[in-house]
């Protein structure tokens, strides 16, 4: 606990929490209206086809059916945020196995699935590009013949199937190569795997007479959704009313539009409440999982272990559509440089067109990626130098007050710090315990994504106080983080605070739940409305106290006069509530810009990190020399999160983070064979589960960034970047043996054991 | 359609439904009674959100019919709170930040009880393969095993 805070800085427990353990706590996949009918969703099985003929007329008869929807029954619009790309329904082409066909609209799941069965569809399947290096062919097919007449972001670099290519340059790498000693180049790669959240993505619409749609849903960002779903219903934002009741975690694939459309296009259509759900093959078929990438790294470095040039390109297999690519191509250039002094860089991400779903944002999009190449390297670089990876690391990481690639001045940098914690913690100088035993490590650094966000605070006659923020709460505590700020700043206590959230008719605008910043932008808007409302409290406290308002402090629900008498908060309000209205005040955020080299950069969405995080991770795990099967004995991480607003969930970010970075370092992927998803269900796609994931060990560092609220950072994300490298690495300490492409299954390790053999 | 009348005793309550045969015991709870603490996903018995105790033992109601349920007690997350009193172990998970969003836990928390009814004083190793049925992507497992043990040390 920080000196000088009572409520910020402690591990208090999450407000939601008593709703959470008892199952009365009420999420979107719970939701339902009277009356509501049951939408589902045909798909094509086509990777890349023609649409013949789709036919719904039997569908339409079947009992129960109340709406029935395709392409010719919707806004011929196109959305999607960087390139306008998408469309609600195949119009005369299929995209991707999994593409939304027709959808309908039933009394009853039963029926619903009925009407699906009766839909008659003729496709004529066409050649289908299913990876990057067949979209990238000389002479490929386009997936969108029409790509340059879509609307998109004029900053992105497109070129037929490449939808966005981001660069970096620094320096002259030509040059750094010459003046290296040795030239390291490698090539990695990594599969798609989905963010695994528990709850299906669901959404209930309703319309009313006035023609104002409702959708209650789990989205991670209601205000896009907003935006999108006016869109496509092709009405004006005010008309659509987006709620949060509640959400069993996101991960990023609850970003962009998923069955919100479905819901408030079919409802429009039958009159009547519709709900749609997503099953666990459309989750793993036609979801938003992360991209697949091919990463290719050469870096120069001299005998001493400096580095001195990197020319790193990566491709991400970004699907049917845009989506999030370009955004993470973008990002992907900043984590391919890696958390290290480089003067001399030329990196590139692209975003590539192919007949998938359309692959999206998780939890550190294109962090896992990258950090899984560039830290790999790292190592095989130390080890042909006869380095310690440690110490390679330590010769070139940034430290206070350096650049990062972009030219952006770093502050509040705590690497050095994480690296030398976890090594310590899991005793690095031994770090071959025995045969088949081995350590590894991997650090990083990510951002804390900016945005604006705004609160509406105001003081209950009780003298309670009722926050009110357009963020939605996706599982990590973040609003129980900004409510603790709050109640520090207002002199109240945790338990004083009520939070109303996520609706974008009467909550304010904010960002949304996404890229490490609800804690870290909302904590910071009700530090704005603190000192807002507290200037209000104290004006009419000195009224009527009769005292000067310096004089005056605010604290324990009540303000108290030098004198010692006091007038409580629940007065106040009430005096204010006859007289003026109420204590009310709006507080906003936004992050301020931080400062790149736009020189530096071409095709870049996303040019700098705001208040970038650090950390290192160390493992010690074994590898059984006949079956490759991977156990892991410790797992240690060292964060620096600037400040821990509550260090028991920051733990929690940790430990789940970890885990489902584990997941994909070891066994989860989504399994295409010629276009088709192999594996689409919870048996085949293996997620870890309790006898899987080790004990981890989190160490909080605190460098205190200059901006976050008490010098907060983000933390969400961080956590899942470095897990697929420290195994990598570590299982070529235990083994010597070098997997460059995730998951590193038992069976990729038997096999090399195999050919390694003499 | 056929319709099937059944009587079901769910948290000590007596519940009368009329549906086919085919419902299966998690549709009767969330989507006839409304007892919507009982999650639903996979709809296959992988993930565990579903999970509730069928005379004391963990099951899967996602794959159970409602009409083997006759004549037998089920009890879900909304009937572990005795009087408004919260379990040991919803207490315990609340203490130990053991809940991130939260949508995984009433069923890992029947999970743990008909496990804690069997095996008194388990180990951090057997706690885990208790839990095994029961996917959180939240978590990552740990606090959720520290909460379960320490109703263990504690009673």
């Amino acid at each position: 606990m920080t000196p000088g805070t009572r409520i910020v800085g402690r591990s208090l427990p999450r407000m939601d929490a008593p709703g959470k353990v008892t199952g009365t706590a009420l999420y979107a996949a719970d939701f339902a209206l009277p009356g509501m009918l049951h939408g589902k969703v045909l798909r094509s099985c086509e990777p890349h086809a023609r649409i013949v003929r789709i036919d719904t007329a039997r569908a339409a008869k079947v009992g129960g059916v109340r709406a029935v929807l395709t392409a010719a029954d919707v806004p011929d619009v196109r959305y999607g945020g960087s390139v306008k790309d998408e469309e609600v329904f195949a119009r005369d082409r299929v995209r991707f196995a999994g593409q939304p066909l027709a959808a309908v609209a039933a009394t009853s799941p039963e029926g619903a699935a009925a009407a699906l069965e009766a839909i008659e569809v003729v496709l004529e399947p066409l050649p289908a590009i299913l990876d990057v290096a067949a979209a990238l062919a000389p002479g490929a097919a386009l997936v969108h013949e029409g790509w340059a007449s879509y609307t998109a972001l004029p900053i992105l670099h497109r070129d037929g199937n490449v939808c966005n290519r981001a660069r970096i340059v620094v320096g002259d790498v030509e040059r750094g190569f010459a003046e290296a000693d040795r030239i390291f180049e490698h090539r990695f790669t990594t599969p798609s795997v989905h963010q695994g959240y528990t709850e299906p993505r669901a959404a209930v619409a309703q319309w009313d007479s006035s023609g104002q749609v409702t959708v209650w849903s789990n989205t991670q960002l209601p205000f896009e959704i907003q935006t999108t779903l006016s869109e496509i219903l092709q009405i004006p934002p005010s008309r659509v009313r987006v709620i949060v009741p509640g959400i069993g975690g996101g991960f990023g694939g609850k970003l962009r539009v998923g069955v919100e459309h479905f819901a408030a296009l079919l409802a429009r259509r039958a009159g009547r409440a519709v709900k749609v759900m997503t099953t666990s093959e459309e989750e793993l078929t036609a979801a938003y999982a992360r991209q697949p990438a091919i990463v290719e790294l050469k870096t120069g470095v001299t005998r001493e272990g400096r580095l001195t040039a990197r020319e790193g390109r990566l491709w991400f297999d970004t699907g049917a559509f845009a989506g999030s690519g370009p955004g993470v191509a973008s990002v992907a250039t900043l984590m391919l440089a890696g958390p290290y002094r480089i003067p001399n860089l030329l990196l590139e991400g692209r975003a590539v067109y192919t007949h998938k779903t359309n692959f999206g944002s998780f939890r550190a999009p294109s962090g896992p990626q990258a950090n899984f190449a560039v830290e790999s390297q790292m190592d095989i670089i130390a080890d042909a130098l006869g380095l310690d990876p440690l110490e390679l690391r330590l010769r070139n990481i940034v430290h206070e007050g350096e650049e990062g690639p972009t030219g952006q001045v770093l502050a509040a940098v705590g690497l050095e710090e994480c690296l030398r914690k976890v090594a310590d913690a899991i005793d690095w100088k031994n770090r071959r315990p025995a045969p088949g035993r081995g350590k590894g490590i991997a650090c990083g650094w990510w951002t804390t994504t900016g945005g604006s966000s705004g609160v509406y605070v105001k003081v209950n006659p009780d003298g309670t106080v009722a926050l009110n923020t357009g963020a939605a709460e996706i599982g990590t505590a973040a609003l129980t983080g900004a409510a603790q700020v709050l109640a520090e700043d207002l002199g109240v206590e945790l338990a004083d605070v009520n939070v109303v959230s996520a609706d974008t008719l009467s909550t304010p605008f904010d960002f949304g739940a996404q890229g490490s910043r609800t804690a870290f932008a909302v904590g910071n808007a009700c530090r704005a409305a603190a000192a807002d409302l507290k200037r209000q409290i104290l004006a009419l406290a000195a009224r009527q106290l009769g005292a000067e308002e310096s004089a005056l402090e605010l604290r324990e629900r009540a303000v108290v006069a030098a004198d010692g008498t006091r007038v409580t908060l629940a007065e106040l309000a009430r005096i204010s509530q006859a007289t003026g209205g109420g204590l009310i005040a709006h507080g906003t955020f936004v992050a301020p810009p931080t400062p790149y080299d736009a020189k530096r950069v071409e095709g870049h969405v996303y040019p700098a990190f705001h208040s970038p995080s650090f950390h290192a991770h160390a493992v010690e795990l074994s590898v059984d020399a006949d079956t490759g099967e991977v156990t892991i004995h410790r797992y240690v991480v060292a964060q620096d999160v600037g400040f821990a607003m509550n260090p028991t969930y920051i733990e929690g970010q940790i430990e789940g983070g970890v885990a489902q970075g584990l997941g994909q370092a070891l066994s989860e992927e989504i399994v295409y064979d010629e276009g088709r998803v192999l594996n689409a269900n919870l048996t085949d796609y293996k997620m870890p589960t309790a006898v899987d994931v080790p004990r981890i060990e989190s160490i909080l560092v605190q460098h205190p960034s200059l901006v976050g609220p008490f010098g907060a950072k983000g933390v969400g994300e961080p956590p899942n970047i470095e897990p697929p490298a420290a195994v990598a690495n570590a299982v070529a300490s235990a083994i010597g043996v070098r997997i460059s492409s995730l998951p590193i299954t038992a069976e990729k390790i038997a096999l090399a054991l195999r050919e390694q053999a003499p | 359609m056929t319709t099937l009348a059944l009587s079901l005793t769910i948290n000590g309550a007596t519940h009368e439904v009329v549906v086919p045969p085919h419902r299966t015991l998690l549709d009767v709870l969330r989507n006839e009674l409304g007892l919507t603490g009982t999650k639903e996903n996979c709809l296959e018995a992988e993930c565990g959100v579903c999970t509730v105790l069928l005379d004391g033992v963990a099951v899967n109601a996602c794959i159970v019919l409602a009409a083997q349920c006759r004549g037998r007690e089920v009890t879900t997350i909304e009937g572990l709170a005795a009087g408004g009193e919260l379990h040991p172990l919803q207490r315990a998970f609340i203490d130990r930040g053991a809940v991130q969003c939260g949508y995984c836990i009433p069923g890992v928390i029947l999970a743990a009880k008909a496990y804690l009814d069997e095996v008194a004083a388990p180990s951090a190793d057997e706690v885990r393969e208790a839990l095994a049925g029961n996917l959180c992507r939240c978590t990552g497992y740990q606090k959720i095993v520290e909460a379960i043990l320490s109703v263990t040390e504690t009673r």
